[in-house]
């Protein structure tokens, strides 16, 4: 403890001589709260992108947000984000904004200058209370979640079960279950009919969040049998270890 | 309320307008459904083209009426759940505008281009709608209430005290066979409400949810999940209804993971959930229970590792009052509290009287204007004579900051629920140091025992010059150097008592008195129990292989009351004799500056000073009178000492008697 103090201690000063002796810009994202973040989209009319996947954004955002997921951000942003003095706040759906933290260094490398993280994204937003905007609710469904142990079992009842990763190609290629097919949740609305309507399948993602989601899609899209993976990946990783 | 008068105005009006609505309503929806295969018609019979216009003109006009109309959106919406089933449904007295906006116009809403969309359920649900706004589902999911009152057009009013539906929509999407087969669960479908389903710890609409499953907020579940169960488990009726103990709680925090973790420091000790699993709940009889004797092993390697199988055997909370189930644990806890009655009976009662004599004796010598004279010449009485050795006052010193530092953190543990504990543990930063520091100073008692070891057998078995009339080891443990008790302290005790009453001088001392004896000795015993207790504690995997599990928890008793009698023992006993007696107070330095006056010696330890002057060695004995420095320390390292001890004392009082 004694020892993690003056760890503490010994940072925070050269941080603050760092503050001093570097120049004022800084390189750490600029992390706004869903207080601040409504003041700028008040007063300084404040666009705010969600970097969620278009099915997530659509179907639920704030209220008059750009829909611009990540993984299309190099592609899209210059027609879709022209003004780049246009104070910005970025967001996406986790506590720790890893979304919208890549995307908020890449607006950076791009030339955005006026560019902000909602900090602990829309569930911040949410949790302060303040209003979302549906444009194309994707309907609920109930969607059974089976753990890791549960795998080989649902594969020997189900031969042809399809394993669909959800996740982006980058992480699909470091290491993926045996078998899987990837459509990254960004692609899914437009994607999802090459996955055979006639097999079973099994959604999994990064830690279990968006799944659900993906399925109810699916399922409102004529897929019968769609199960999700419980905790995504990250259980998987976690229990294997 | 606004949707009440609404229903009421609608029913009113609905009953005068009814029967034109219908017709009306009938023939839109007629007239739509046909609307293409009828232009159709017109176009083909150009001949009666010249009607469109009229009949466009009629429609116009009923379109307008009907637009402005009350209507009844069962004529289109005919589904049983939008009738009947609505009507006896929950919600049966609303009208559909209670919960859906009503839309603009009804052609764009019958081609499906304008959606009645839903009013919140929170303007008349207020409180829930509050409560749901921290709810997991909505935060990250997005929920609305409708996701989960799937059927909401034929909810049905709940049946007071019936949790199955709870479990029937949780199921829905969270039907894994461990959350089912749980043991509360079924008890709920079997009929007892008092059992626990999945809102009553994860809550109803303010549904919480920690992913444990990522081992992130470990300490947060931990903590939120315990209260859960101990909300249930402490409560005596719900408890004796369905046969448990409503002391199980109680129990567990009397343990090292239950103290720890009421002290307020979960990540790293065992909460219920940890054994008994979240959803898995089961008697330990039933196999497939984490705690049937069988799964003990796997679920102690949980979190232990490196553990003899018998390791399992600890008990998580038992109660060591219970003499048929816990017979070792009760005769530990009936033998540490005999042990510290018999001890502190006497010696409270010994020093009781010893003060009382001395303020006795004080008083009448200032009444009677006695002064009492020395029993040597001035020159010789100022002599300054050596009593302990720089290594032994350093010894003294060292034992003095370990004790301390032991009592400090230690003690915070075992009175766990009292704010002073709470306090000071979070002045440590947390129980994790306390315990760090805690083993740093008992490293330090260890070391300090060990080399008394050392000492007493080289003293024991010294092969040196002896001093007159010493022969052997037998001599030298039973002569005057010695710590040991010998045939002269029960004659010299009996000789304190006689003098306690006024019978008789106060008898004469050697080199050591038995209360000092037995401060030694004391310490000595002591340090088996708790350090044999404090090492099994400190590592119990290892210790597993020497002994059982069940150990543990007599090792933790046996430490816990030990460490309270070496407490009071010392801040009491040891305090009032040595220092605070009056003709001591406020304390005696010679332990700090190693030397006492001739005069001293000869009053009080006459038997010494006759046999230093027999063995003519008191001239080696002489010594000069100690230093500004070393009496302002001694004194300052003292007088701190005692403050520390009493103020301790004070507050474990209050604890007794008031927490």
């Amino acid at each position: 403890m004694f020892f993690k103090h003056s760890k503490f201690c010994i940072t925070s000063i050269l941080l603050l001589f760092s503050l001093i002796v570097l120049p004022a810009k800084a390189d750490t994202p600029r992390y706004i709260n869903a207080g601040e973040t409504l003041t700028l989209i008040k007063k300084n009319k404040a666009l705010t992108v969600d970097t969620m996947s278009y099915i997530e954004c659509m179907d639920h955002r704030i209220p008059g947000s750009i829909c611009l997921a990540l993984e299309e951000f190099d592609k899209s942003a210059p027609s879709l984000l022209k003004d780049k003095k246009r104070t910005t706040v970025f967001y996406c759906e986790s506590k720790n904004c890893q979304r919208a933290g890549e995307v908020y260094k890449k607006a950076l490398a791009m030339g955005y200058e006026n560019i902000y993280i909602l900090k602990g994204g829309l569930p911040e937003w949410k949790n302060a209370g303040y209003e979302i905007e549906t444009i194309k609710r994707i309907k609920r469904m109930p969607v059974v979640s089976i753990k890791i142990n549960q795998l080989e079992k649902i594969k020997a009842e189900k031969k042809n079960i399809l394993i669909l990763d959800v996740r982006t190609e980058a992480m699909f290629k470091e290491g993926h279950i045996e078998g899987a097919m990837n459509i990254p949740m960004y692609m899914l609305h437009k994607s999802f009919h090459a996955i055979p309507k006639n097999r079973p399948v099994l959604v999994v993602d990064e830690s279990g969040k968006r799944s659900f989601i993906a399925c109810s899609f699916l399922i409102n899209n004529g897929f019968r049998d769609v199960q999700r993976l419980f905790g995504g990946m990250a259980f998987k990783e976690n229990k294997t270890k | 309320m606004v949707i009440p008068i609404s229903v009421h105005h609608v029913t009113i009006v609905g009953s005068v307008l009814s029967i034109l609505d219908v017709l009306i309503v009938r023939l839109r929806c007629l007239v739509l459904a046909a609307s293409v295969p009828f232009r159709m018609q017109i176009g083909i019979r150009k001949g009666i083209l010249w009607i469109a216009p009229f009949l466009f003109l009629i429609f116009c006009s009923f379109y307008a009426y009907a637009s402005n109309l009350a209507m009844d959106c069962t004529e289109c919406h005919n589904n049983d759940q939008f009738t009947a089933g609505f009507q006896k449904s929950v919600h049966g007295d609303n009208g559909c505008t209670s919960c859906h906006k009503p839309f603009q116009s009804i052609d764009r809403h019958i081609s499906k281009q304008e959606k009645p969309f839903l009013i919140s359920c929170g303007n008349c649900h207020s409180e829930i709608a509050n409560e749901y706004k921290k709810n997991f589902h909505y935060l990250y999911e997005d929920f609305k209430c409708q996701n989960c009152h799937y059927e909401i057009h034929s909810l049905k009013k709940q049946q007071k005290n019936s949790k199955i539906p709870v479990i029937k929509g949780c199921t829905k999407c969270h039907t894994n066979e461990e959350y089912v087969s749980s043991g509360h669960s079924a008890a709920v479908l079997k009929g007892n409400n008092d059992s626990a389903v999945c809102s009553d710890c994860h809550g109803l609409h303010d549904t919480k949810v920690y992913h444990t499953s990522l081992e992130a907020n470990t300490a947060e579940a931990r903590e939120f999940y315990s209260r859960k169960c101990i909300s249930c488990h402490s409560n005596k009726e719900l408890m004796k209804k369905n046969n448990l103990s409503h002391k199980t709680i109680e129990y567990y925090e009397e343990t090292y993971h239950g103290k720890v973790q009421d002290l307020g420091y979960p990540t790293r000790v065992a909460g219920c959930a940890d054994c008994h699993t979240a959803h898995n709940i089961l008697p330990p009889d039933r196999p497939d229970s984490t705690i049937n004797p069988k799964n003990l092993v796997k679920n102690c390697g949980k979190c232990h590792s490196n553990f003899h199988p018998r390791f399992a055997e600890y008990k998580a909370h038992p109660d060591y009052r219970n003499k048929n189930r816990y017979p070792a644990l009760y005769r530990s806890f009936v033998f540490m509290s005999f042990l510290l009655l018999i001890t502190f009976s006497f010696f409270w009662l010994h020093t009781l009287l010893w003060w009382r004599k001395v303020y006795w004796e004080k008083y009448r010598f200032e009444k009677l204007g006695i002064i009492i004279e020395s029993p040597l010449p001035h020159e010789e009485a100022v002599q300054e004579i050596k009593r302990f050795s720089g290594k032994e006052r350093i010894m003294h010193v060292l034992l003095i900051i370990s004790f301390f530092g032991l009592v400090i953190t230690g003690f915070p543990l075992k009175y766990h629920s009292t704010p002073w504990a709470k306090a000071l543990i979070s002045v440590m930063g947390g129980a994790h140091n306390a315990g760090l520091y805690h083993r740093a100073a008992a490293i330090i008692l260890i070391g300090l025992f060990l080399y008394t070891c050392w000492l007493s057998l080289r003293f024991i078995f010294s092969k040196g010059k002896g001093r007159a009339g010493i022969r052997g080891w037998m001599d030298r443990l039973f002569g005057p150097d010695s710590l040991m008790p010998n045939k002269n302290d029960w004659p010299q005790f009996k000789g304190m008592v006689r003098w306690f009453f006024g019978k008789g001088d106060m008898p004469q001392f050697g080199r050591w008195t038995y209360w000092e004896k037995f401060d030694f000795l004391a310490v000595f015993w002591g340090m088996f129990i708790i350090g044999g207790s404090g090492i099994t504690l400190w590592a119990p995997e290892a210790a597993s292989y020497i002994y059982p599990g069940w150990v543990f928890n007599i090792a933790s008793i046996v430490h816990s009351e030990e460490a309270l009698l070496a407490t009071l023992f010392i801040f009491t006993v040891h305090f009032f004799n040595t220092h605070l007696i009056p003709t001591k107070f406020p304390m005696d330095p010679i332990i700090f500056t190693g030397r006492q006056k001739l005069e001293e010696l000869k009053r009080y330890r006459n038997l010494e000073y006759e046999r230093i002057l027999s063995e003519k060695r008191l001239d080696e004995l002489k010594i000069k009178h100690p230093g500004i420095a070393l009496k302002i320390i001694a004194s300052m390292f003292g007088l701190a000492s005692l403050w520390i001890g009493i103020i301790f004392t004070l507050i474990l009082l209050w604890t007794f008697f008031f927490a």
